[in-house]
């Protein structure tokens, strides 16, 4: 999922002694080979890790592994280890969490099963370093968002950013790991910018694996920093991982005349970030989601309605993967136009 | 006093609240989902939500000014046994549009529930206690008497069909015009909802919603037992999509697909149904 | 005198309009794309120049449209832009009260909200044909009947036959059947312009509050049947102006104008080469498909990349 490859890899490299192959980037062959075997009104995530699965495994791959939690991401691994059996490859696919909770039995006999040689402390020591990893690139991520819009020499944001990740993925210990990271926000803070204080402001929440996903949202996020936009996504790693139940708290509390009860998967957050942008006087919201998305779908009229009392344009994407790129296009150009406008 | 409750979703989990009320003279206004309700629901649903939130939203239009009340609860359970999605944000979708008052409940321990809405409508602990254990007793003694019933139909020398979908919308009285279709042959159809939640582990390890526990289990119990599976499902079900097409990949028992997208479309089911049956005669 | 070219090229239909600097409209033709928008905007632009007085000079070309790249690209035009700026544009020069679009063209449908010249809101359908014009016109073709006598037909029916028009594969099959099962053509036909605008309203207008003055464009207004559905469905009147079809072309036209660099064009392009070739990068494993754009065989553009390999050049 996006750049988070980076990190996952870093943590199976330094704990286990196995060939680690990382599943292929997504192409146009993925989602089509995923939705020839997916049934038919399945979320589109499913879609694109069941062709993930069969290129991994077309590239001889013999265990797969895969972090699902909550919503209908638990239920993944069970249908589609059936839908790669009938299609008659062998191989073992291990769900790290069950029931919505990691399962530690689980892991450290997979981890035992690959590397008989494995060291808890060892593990524990570099998971902590990988989680900080998460940490600081989520931030960079968030500065990157907020200003690649207004970049003076093209790419220097993206290319600022490979640099860094293969710096990271060489760490020993969290403190160079720490000084890489200083160092690198410095030199993201020298990127030459051209932003003007009023400049456009927009907000991207919804569903997770579209938002964090690049291929899965058309690379919705940099077709709309060519507009000149100043980004905010308030989904990624970190959330999900360490702020998850506090973000959803805080969520009831500050959004009481929207929600009394808690929604499934990020339908809450999304509520209470939708008044948050609007609150902060964002220009304008963007709610994307993968198609058949059951939270989403069911909170957006509530979204819808926070918006328009407080007079804020917010356009929904539903993505599939069979969405076509140019009218995706078409409306994300009309949404800047319209934004605009109203601005004058 | 008139509370209402919709003919969707929960309701039928629910039925032990209408035993309850009953004991306590409060009036309880449902009705069966008619076209109209069906065009309210589409009018004031969000265009992809699946067809039972639609009923169920049909519903809320059609009672709001029919009752002083709805009932609305917000069922959920532990991590293991999860409700669908839409379940947890039906009291806030309601609340949000609709001006009618509710009644609600954060699902705790049963008796808490009981005693929070009945102290609502104005009842002293005691009638609530007292109304609450008549209505367990009424309600586990009908519930047990269908159980049995469709247990029974497993013995019938007719040929039997094993209908597979959620209580919503195997019970729906609009829906059930599909159902009907198969009434005119002689055949058993026992109704997936009745069985007991303890079987699924033999079909999928994983599973992790409440509801469709029960229909899984259905189906591991008595896949030998009968002649063919049919699933009914709405579109888009989330849970369906994924159970659904597990079970059809792990039975080997002829099965029939029927997916709801829109009431107007339910004529061209018939052809499919006839040569479902026309299978399953055969052998 | 100066004018200025607008040209909206649909995936159904092109269409071009010619304005003096007071946006009235000098000239203006409409024909089919039939697949290929170069051929169809040579063809148009051809048609315009004959009708065009001589003491007319160009000094300004927008585009939109889904072609819009493209042709402007072609046209050399000075703004591109798409269909929902250029519709609200258009229709705002004529009628500078208007306070919601509804526009149903070939593969887009869309509502425009409007507040004292401002667009406040808009929407646009999900991405799939059903309840378009494309839908329509394949559906006319099943039934036998020409798509200009669609709408005369439906006004002959009193009962609207239900058909469920959610999803394009679905309403094909419920079609079919209500046809066998013998339902009459017109009750049909009403039921497909009844089912168009229930669509129509419940997805691309849901949750969007509909203010009079109703203007209704795009191919699709043309229909007398779903217009009549419309203003039962609305409960107001609901305007169609006799140039709607032109209303996504004019607002360019005027777009163009504001916007113009004061260039002089030439509307003689029969005779330019445009090319276009498809080929696969290769350059890693997103393997785009890369679109080359040639003009006199020149290569201009490159599209398609998803990374920055290829900007422009």
């Amino acid at each position: 999922m996006g750049d988070y490859y980076v990190p996952a890899k870093y943590l199976l490299n330094k704990i286990v002694d196995a060939e680690i192959l990382v599943a292929p980037f997504i192409t146009a062959k993925t989602i089509e080979l995923g939705s020839k075997y997916s049934p038919e009104f399945v979320c589109t995530p499913f879609k694109y890790t069941l062709g993930t699965m069969i290129e991994s495994l077309d590239n001889g791959a013999n265990i797969l592994i895969q972090f699902g939690g909550g919503c209908r991401y638990g239920y993944y691994s069970e249908l589609q280890e059936q839908i790669l059996k009938d299609l008659g490859y062998k191989f073992e696919l291990l769900n790290l969490i069950t029931n919505g909770k990691a399962n530690i039995k689980r892991i450290y006999k997979m981890i035992k099963r690959i590397d008989k040689n494995f060291n808890v402390f060892k593990g524990l020591y570099y998971f902590f370093i990988t989680i900080k990893m998460v940490k600081y690139m989520d931030k960079i991520d968030d500065y990157i968002r907020k200003n690649i819009g207004f970049e003076i020499n093209k790419s220097s944001f993206s290319n600022l950013k490979k640099e860094m990740l293969e710096k990271f993925a060489s760490v020993n210990n969290p403190f160079s790991l720490y000084i890489l990271y200083k160092k690198y926000f410095k030199r993201f803070k020298k990127i030459k910018i051209n932003k003007s204080k009023n400049c456009l402001k927009v907000g991207i929440i919804g569903e997770l694996y579209t938002l964090m996903e690049p291929f899965s949202n058309y690379y919705l996020e940099r077709e709309l920093a060519k507009f000149n936009i100043e980004l905010k996504r308030f989904t990624n790693v970190t959330y999900l991982l360490l702020k998850y139940k506090k973000v959803n708290k805080k969520a009831l509390k500050k959004s009481k005349e929207y929600m009394k009860y808690q929604f499934s998967a990020d339908a809450s957050s999304n509520v209470y970030w939708t008044k948050y942008l609007c609150d902060k006087k964002y220009d304008g919201i963007i709610h994307i989601k993968s198609s058949f998305c059951t939270p989403e779908i069911g909170v957006m009229p509530i979204l819808d309605k926070i918006a328009n009392e407080k007079n804020v344009p917010m356009i929904h994407f539903s993505f599939d993967s069979n969405t076509s790129e140019v009218g995706i296009k078409t409306r994300l150009e009309a949404f800047y136009d319209m934004i605009e406008m109203r601005r004058k | 006093m008139k509370v209402g409750l919709p003919k969707g979703l929960y309701y039928y989990y629910c039925q032990k609240w209408v035993y309850f009320f009953n004991e306590l003279n409060v009036e309880v206004i449902s009705y069966d989902t008619n076209k109209e309700i069906i065009e309210l629901g589409n009018n004031s649903a969000n265009s992809e939500m699946c067809l039972s939130m639609k009923i169920f939203l049909g519903h809320i239009n059609y009672l709001q000014d029919k009752c002083d009340y709805i009932l609305i609860p917000n069922l959920h359970y532990d991590k293991k046994n999860q409700m669908c999605a839409n379940f947890n944000c039906l009291y806030d979708l309601v609340s949000n549009f609709f001006k009618v008052k509710l009644l609600t409940f954060d699902n705790k321990k049963e008796i808490k529930n009981y005693l929070k809405v009945g102290k609502e409508l104005g009842f002293k602990s005691k009638q609530i206690k007292k109304a609450y254990k008549i209505a367990t007793i009424k309600y586990n003694k009908t519930f047990k008497k269908l159980k049995l019933e469709n247990m029974n139909k497993l013995n019938s020398i007719n040929k039997k069909i094993l209908l597979v979908g959620h209580s919503y919308n195997i019970r729906d009285k609009y829906l059930n015009e599909v159902i009907d279709l198969f009434k005119k042959f002689n055949i058993e159809i026992i109704y997936s909802d009745l069985f007991d939640d303890d079987y699924y582990f033999y079909l999928s390890k994983e599973l992790y919603w409440k509801y469709s526990k029960i229909n899984v289990s259905s189906v591991a119990y008595c896949k030998e037992q009968v002649d063919g599976i049919v699933f009914f499902t709405t579109f888009p079900c989330g849970l369906d999509s994924l159970v659904n097409e597990l079970l059809m990949r792990k039975i080997d028992k002829p099965y029939l697909n029927l997916v709801i997208d829109d009431l107007d479309s339910l004529a061209g089911m018939e052809t499919r149904i006839e040569s479902f049956v026309d299978i399953i005669e055969q052998d | 005198m100066n004018c200025y070219l607008g040209v909206d090229i649909g995936s159904i239909s092109t269409k071009g309009v010619i304005i003096d600097e007071n946006n009235n409209i000098i000239t203006s033709s409409y024909i089919w794309t039939e697949g290929n928008p170069v051929n169809a905007v040579k063809k148009l632009i051809n048609i315009l120049k004959n009708n065009l007085d001589s003491k007319y000079v160009v000094k300004g070309i927008g585009t939109t449209g889904s072609a819009r790249k493209l042709i402007g690209l072609l046209l050399d035009a000075n703004i591109v832009k798409n269909e929902i700026m250029a519709h609200a544009i258009g229709t705002l020069s004529i009628y500078p009260d208007v306070k919601t679009i509804l526009e149903i063209g070939g593969q887009d449908s869309k509502i425009i909200l409007l507040n004292n010249g401002i667009i406040t809101d808009y929407a646009m359908n999900t991405l799939c044909a059903a309840g378009t014009g494309s839908f329509l016109s394949s559906q006319a073709k099943r039934l036998n009947i020409n798509i200009e006598d669609f709408g005369p037909l439906a006004l002959k029916s009193n009962n609207p036959v239900k058909i469920a028009a959610r999803c394009t594969v679905f309403a094909e099959s419920d079609l079919i059947h209500k046809a066998q099962v013998g339902y009459k053509k017109e009750d049909i036909v009403a039921g497909l312009c009844k089912s168009i605008v229930l669509n129509y309203l419940n997805n691309v207008g849901k949750g969007k509050k509909i203010k009079s003055p109703v203007i209704f464009q795009g191919g699709v207004s043309k229909n007398l049947g779903v217009l009549k559905y419309f203003k039962e469905i609305l409960n107001t009147d609901v305007i169609v102006d006799p140039n709607s079809h032109l209303m996504g072309a004019l607002g360019i036209a005027i777009l163009a104008k504001k916007n113009s660099l004061g260039k002089t064009y030439d509307l003689n392009i029969q005779n330019i080469s445009f090319d276009t070739k498809a080929i696969d990068c290769g350059g890693c494993s997103n393997n785009c498909e890369l679109l080359r754009i040639y003009k006199d065989n020149k290569l201009i553009d490159i599209w398609g990349n998803r990374c920055d390999k290829y900007i422009k050049n």
